[in-house]
């Protein structure tokens, strides 16, 4: 176990080493500069504030620079908020994301469970066919309609939930549905897959025979087996999530990460695009790695070992 | 209830909520107390509160109410008093000596001296600051120098002659000097607090003092809220009446309008496609931007052919005839653009000689009408006197939603002269920049926003030897012009201003340019939210005398 976790902390590393260096020629193949005021300033003004930047060396150089201020713990600063330190932008707007990211899961994957099970157990019956309707709803209906819907009719309407902004727990309530209805989605829809194969099994019928009870036997055996291959969903579930929506952060004003992304590779800031990037990829190694571990932990017939047998 | 029936009532339900969706009303409340609060949106986060660094609309808002210069621009750009109580304006424009009011505070308490400008001004010019707005301190000794890293900081024009007296020295007279006392960039730093902060200077409200009207408070550097709060100790605070003014950022103008209608925002901006259905709202308030979409004709494009029809004055003319702005800007943008008038751009200044805008003063009857006939006729002249037969041009522009929908229509209009195939090119912002300044193009659509309320912000590109007149437009009537206005005539307002205009009819008359359009920027404002003073460039907005009635 040991031996692997070793491992896979190595390959970690050389991952996120190889993330960051494919991303830092593609970034500098983008036309342009870093500069808000680009359109106003002549040939010789632009190379001037360049040069205070270092970004007048040659792209190598830059490279190497960058990637030893990382071994120094330095993200670098921010060009669109001016001076900010990168490491201080991730980490401020980290946290909105990631609880709504979280939540969002939470929501989604319990009633998600929920959902599928009942689809299951009463198989072919009106609570199944909603449920996968349901289901079915919150594949196809985008989460910026959703969001959108909701904060129309919850929102204005009702006046049930603030209709966006960012200053306490009521506030993430509908950002948190919006984004819940995916995952909630395909969550049930595994589960009931699942379990339908479950539930028609031997050892079922054999629990049924001991006369154990209703509840006893999905809880005990067939949700509990149907929740293994779970775990490989939820992992990639959480990294999509906790990253930050775009749309769904514009929608609800949410100071959260992913529209930031997007907008550092727009207006070429070059130290959040890889700020971000090289944490983004490491979120996503480490839950990954996360989902193994559990993986193990959880199912007997899996065993982790250094060797790769 | 079997497969069927459940889909159906699926169905019904789905329609029935799109229904409800449609039918939703508008309803805009009113706040209904005379609390001196209000809330404005934001299009995108404060970048930053560093006087040496802002450049964008957010910076300059914050900036403008939390700080002060010299002079504080007022209602159509007026120059209202600021820190200085007295200006002298000696050797032939060339110094201008002020003199500090001695009840401006800093909000730590010290006094607002003539060092704190001296200091704020060095520190902008600095080469190390890297500021993006340093070019406007062009023409005040030395500046250019220093920029480039030549000279000495020292060495810029200014100077304190005790606490309260400031001299400026200039290279040459600057007929705007005043109206760039009131742009955030020339505003005075306190040294104390610049230091302490050291890098992280105007990275938060915390790490940043204040000299203005509010104190503002709330912002961590990155978060989507701020707050301003009046400034007891602002030397005016008398006059001020809001007591707080929060800004929200709001990036999805549809979560704006929900916003506004729950009464959550008091000024919220809409987005073209709102602009329609809001046009006769009480609350709707369109304020013009000085900003001017056009079309360049590059008389030295690669192909000789293009080249030498883009220096054929009837061709030129001819395809500005074929753009039917009118019907572009009501039916195909539709978001309450306006058409131009002009180059320059409409409500940015007043004539002092008649008071009329300097868009109808300097305006050129028929250079931006529509009318296919004429323009067919000067097409087919103008292919005869450059000796072709028939011309292939590629239309540069930015890959924007509203970029395509306009060479989209251009295009369509162009090729209706006949004898024209026009190829539409259109790339990133960055790439178009690029290429325009590499004179890599036939014709390309290029926007120009004033810096400040002066016609010269605007003229002042297309001189032959500006590096921004991408597509090489030469006239010497128009370069004397200019030249006179920024030089022999620079101290007469009123001189100044006749050569302004002819510069201005030269090149209309010439189509040097083919101006399209103007940008204009809707919002809701609240009815009882009085006292918002917008100018169309510059610092755009002046909140001081802002009430809520």
């Amino acid at each position: 176990m040991r031996k692997y976790l070793l491992k896979r902390i190595f390959y970690l590393f050389l991952t996120l080493f190889i993330v960051a260096t494919v991303t830092f020629f593609l970034m500098k193949l983008m036309p342009g500069t870093p500069l808000q005021n680009e359109a106003k300033l002549t040939a010789s003004e632009k190379a001037s504030i360049l040069a205070q930047y270092g970004l007048d060396k040659p792209v190598w150089l830059q490279y190497f620079i960058y990637i030893g201020g990382i071994f120094k713990g330095s993200l670098g600063l921010s060009f669109q908020f001016s001076d900010q330190a990168v490491s201080y932008l991730i980490g401020s707007r980290m946290g909105p994301s990631m609880q709504l990211g979280g939540q969002a899961l939470l929501v989604g994957v319990v009633l998600g469970i929920i959902l599928g099970a009942i689809g299951a157990i009463r198989k072919d019956t009106w609570a199944d066919r909603l449920a996968t309707i349901l289901s079915i709803l919150g594949i196809a209906v985008p989460s910026f309609v959703l969001a959108i819907l909701l904060q129309y009719y919850l929102g204005l309407k009702v006046q049930l939930f603030p209709v966006a902004g960012w200053s306490g727990f009521t506030y993430t309530i509908l950002p948190t549905l919006a984004l819940a209805a995916s995952p909630l989605a395909e969550t049930a829809r595994f589960i009931r897959t699942d379990m339908v194969d479950v539930l028609s099994s031997d050892y079922i019928e054999l629990a049924k025979a001991k006369g154990l009870s209703k509840f006893g036997i999905v809880y005990h055996h067939a949700l509990r087996n149907s929740l293994i291959p779970m775990v490989t969903l939820i992992g990639p579930l959480a990294a999509a999530l906790m990253t930050g929506s775009m749309v769904v952060e514009n929608i609800f004003s949410v100071p959260g990460i992913g529209e930031q992304f997007v907008k550092s590779i727009l207006v070429n800031d070059y130290p959040t695009i890889m700020g971000v990037t090289i944490f983004y990829s490491a979120l996503l190694c480490l839950l990954l790695l996360l989902t193994d571990i559990v993986y193990g932990i959880i199912d007997p017939r899996i065993r982790l070992s250094g060797n790769g047998d | 209830m079997n497969l069927k029936t459940a889909a159906k009532v699926t169905v019904v339900a789905g329609a029935s909520l799109l229904f409800l969706a449609a039918c939703g009303s508008n309803k805009s409340g009113s706040t209904g107390s005379t609390k001196q609060v209000a809330t404005i949106a934001q299009k995108s986060e404060l970048p930053t509160m560093d006087i040496s660094k802002s450049t964008d609309v957010t910076s300059s808002t914050a900036l403008n109410n939390t700080n002060e210069g010299l002079y504080r621009i007022g209602k159509d750009s007026a120059i209202t008093p600021g820190i200085a109580k007295a200006t002298k304006i000696t050797n032939g424009g060339k110094t201008y000596t002020f003199t500090l009011r001695k009840n401006a505070k800093w909000s730590n308490g010290d006094k607002v001296t003539a060092h704190d400008f001296v200091y704020g001004w060095q520190r902008t010019v600095n080469p190390k600051t890297a500021s993006q707005y340093a070019y406007l301190y062009s023409g005040i000794k030395n500046a250019d120098a220093i920029v480039n890293g030549k000279k000495a900081v020292s060495t810029l024009g200014i100077k304190a002659e005790g606490n309260y007296k400031l001299v400026v020295t200039l290279d040459h007279p600057i007929s705007y000097f005043k109206k760039l006392m009131g742009f955030v960039n020339f505003f005075p730093q306190n040294e104390k607090t610049v230091k302490k902060y050291g890098s992280k200077y105007g990275t938060t409200s915390t790490a940043m003092v204040y000299n203005g009207p509010y104190k503002m408070s709330g912002w961590t550097g990155t978060n989507l809220t701020w707050k301003l709060t009046k400034n007891k100790d602002y030397w005016d605070a008398k006059n001020v009446k809001m007591q707080t003014i929060n800004f929200q950022v709001v990036k999805d103008n549809s979560t704006g309008l929900n916003l506004f209608n729950s009464n959550k925002l008091d000024d919220a901006i809409l987005s073209g496609t709102q602009v329609k259905s809001y046009k006769t709202n009480k609350n709707f308030v369109l304020r013009k931007v000085a900003s001017t979409f056009y079309v360049e004709y590059n008389r030295k494009a690669s192909n000789s052919t293009v080249a030498k029809a883009f220096k054929n004055a009837k061709i030129r003319e001819a395809m500005s005839l074929a753009i039917n702005r009118k019907q572009f800007v009501n039916d195909v943008l539709a978001d309450g653009s306006t058409v131009s008038k002009g180059y320059v751009s409409s409500d940015l200044a007043k004539s002092p000689i008649n008071g009329k805008d300097f868009a109808d003063d300097a305006y050129v009857k028929n250079s931006v009408t529509y009318d296919m006939t004429k323009a067919k006729k000067l097409y087919k002249e103008g292919l005869k006197e450059i000796g072709a037969k028939s011309l292939n041009i590629k239309l540069l522009s930015d890959d924007t939603d509203g970029a395509k929908k306009t060479t989209e229509y251009i295009q369509g209009q162009w090729q209706k002269l006949g004898n024209l195939k026009v190829t539409n090119q259109n790339v990133p912002f960055k790439t178009r920049l690029q290429r325009s300044q590499n004179g890599n193009f036939d014709t390309v659509i290029s926007a120009w926003s004033a810096d400040f309320t002066d016609p010269i912000s605007f003229l002042s590109l297309f001189t032959s030897d500006n590096s921004y007149n991408n597509g090489r437009y030469n006239s010497s009537t128009f370069d004397n012009y200019i030249k006179a206005a920024e030089g022999k005539d620079a101290n007469d307002t009123k001189a100044r201003w006749t050569d302004m205009v002819n510069a201005e009819k030269t090149l209309m008359k010439d189509t040097g340019v083919a101006p399209i359009y103007q940008q204009t920027e809707a919002h809701l404002v609240r009815t009882n939210l009085k006292g918002i003073i917008y100018n169309t460039a510059g610092v755009q907005y002046n909140y001081k005398y802002m009430y809520v009635k």
